[in-house]
């Protein structure tokens, strides 16, 4: 069989194209919805803005992991 | 990072960043007198002679190139000024309103035709930009809250147990002295490249076979990528637009953060 | 400052500080401690710490984000 198309390269950039997907939907559906959260209810302003954050932090530690990974692999 | 290979009859060879990114002198001897320097130098004289044209002779009416200017000053006044720095916004309108400028000029260079270089695509541009605006900030916040206070109010914010401190102090000062500065110029760059770089593939994959390799299927995949060409130079223009506004903004935060100690 | 002299510039200010500090925080705490492990790693010759260092800069990382930004 002929070779049709061929990658090469560091495969680990497509590992950290991967894990950059979840966290990106995560973020993406977090701040939309937190938006519209205080667009429908501005006096819970302070609730929601806390929320938002904390769920921006763990959403984005994610990302952060996905971005070290290849180094812990390669260390182990 | 450079050989995605399609075989076709011939091979396609997608641009790799050592070809887009590095030039030849323009005058042959002198080395550090390249495109991206010409055209940084082009975007200052702009930026002087636009401002000048405009705030020179000020009308109390304003008309032609005034009325441009002074919506561009509205725009960082109300968005990037004001929110971060409150009452101190219109002593740094000088310094907020020429970055927004110089770097949105140094952004769209990459889309107008013939010059075509975004010159935030050398980290050394932006570089220079965030280390300034690090000594800035530095030397605001030792001046307003004292050598000690300044840090102080940056590694150890109030309420958290005291032997907590020893763990996430050096957090605090490395994400405040080191990664943020970092941040600030990379953000700028990284988006610049990768535009840049997304314009000169799909651009290649038109150029390749509508022009050098013209065959019945592979007109079809050169239809692709002159759309997307089309398409990803509107969604850059606004990209560009945004990075400068970003720079500008994250600019302002840090100089309010220094100003005022967090609360 | 309490809750009730706060102007609405205040809240969406320090909401954009938090938002753009966020991600600076993560990656501080995750260099210096899994850059603590690694160092580690070399001095040990072990391979263990790097991770351990890496999800405990992280775990820090979002409780001193918590502890600032969540309540």
């Amino acid at each position: 069989m002929s070779v049709l198309a061929e990658v090469s390269g560091n495969v680990t950039a497509i590992g950290y194209g991967l894990a950059a997907i979840g966290p990106g939907i995560g973020v993406g559906i977090i701040f939309g919805q937190g938006v519209q959260a205080i667009a429908r209810q501005p006096e819970a302003y302070g609730l929601i803005r806390q929320n938002m954050l904390l769920g921006f932090v763990l959403t984005e530690a994610l990302a952060l992991l996905g971005l070290v990974a290849p180094f812990i692999f390669q260390a182990l | 990072m450079s050989a995605l290979t399609v075989l076709a009859d011939d091979q396609f060879k997608a641009p790799s960043p050592d070809e887009l990114f590095t030039f030849t002198p323009i005058i042959p001897g002198v080395d550090w007198f390249t495109k991206p320097v010409l055209l940084a130098l082009l975007s200052s004289v702009v930026v002087i002679g636009f401002c000048w044209a405009a705030f020179a002779n000020p009308k109390v009416v304003p008309r032609g190139v005034q009325n441009v200017a002074e919506y561009g000053y509205m725009f960082v006044r109300d968005q990037v000024a004001r929110p971060f720095l409150g009452k101190d916004a219109d002593r740094w309108m000088g310094l907020l309103l020429t970055l927004f400028f110089l770097v949105f000029l140094w952004n769209i260079m990459g889309v107008i035709p013939i010059l075509q270089f975004p010159v935030a695509s050398h980290i050394a541009f932006p570089a220079v930009l965030a280390i300034s605006i690090y000594v800035l900030k530095v030397y605001l916040g030792v001046k307003h809250q004292g050598a000690v206070g300044y840090f102080k109010n940056m590694m150890f914010p109030p309420g958290l147990p005291k032997p907590i401190y020893i763990l996430l102090s050096p957090i605090e000062f490395l994400s405040n002295m080191i990664i943020a500065p970092f941040t600030h110029a990379v953000r700028l760059f990284a988006n610049m490249f990768a535009g840049h770089m997304l314009l000169a593939f799909f651009s290649m994959v038109g150029f390749w076979f509508l022009f050098e390799k013209l065959t019945p299927l592979g007109a079809t995949v050169g239809v692709i990528g002159v759309v997307m060409t089309i398409i990803f130079t509107a969604f850059e223009i606004f990209i560009q637009f945004l990075q400068a506004f970003l720079f500008a903004m994250l600019a302002s935060m840090y100089i309010g953060g220094a100003l005022h100690a967090e609360h | 400052m309490s809750e009730q002299e706060r102007r609405p510039e205040d809240d969406g200010q320090d909401f954009a500080n938090a938002a753009w500090s966020i991600p600076s925080y993560l990656l501080a705490g995750m260099a210096i401690y899994g850059g603590g492990g690694w160092l580690l790693d070399r001095w040990l010759d072990t391979s263990a710490f790097f991770p351990i260092g890496v999800v405990l800069g992280i775990v820090l990382s979002v409780y001193l984000v918590y502890r600032k930004y969540g309540r």
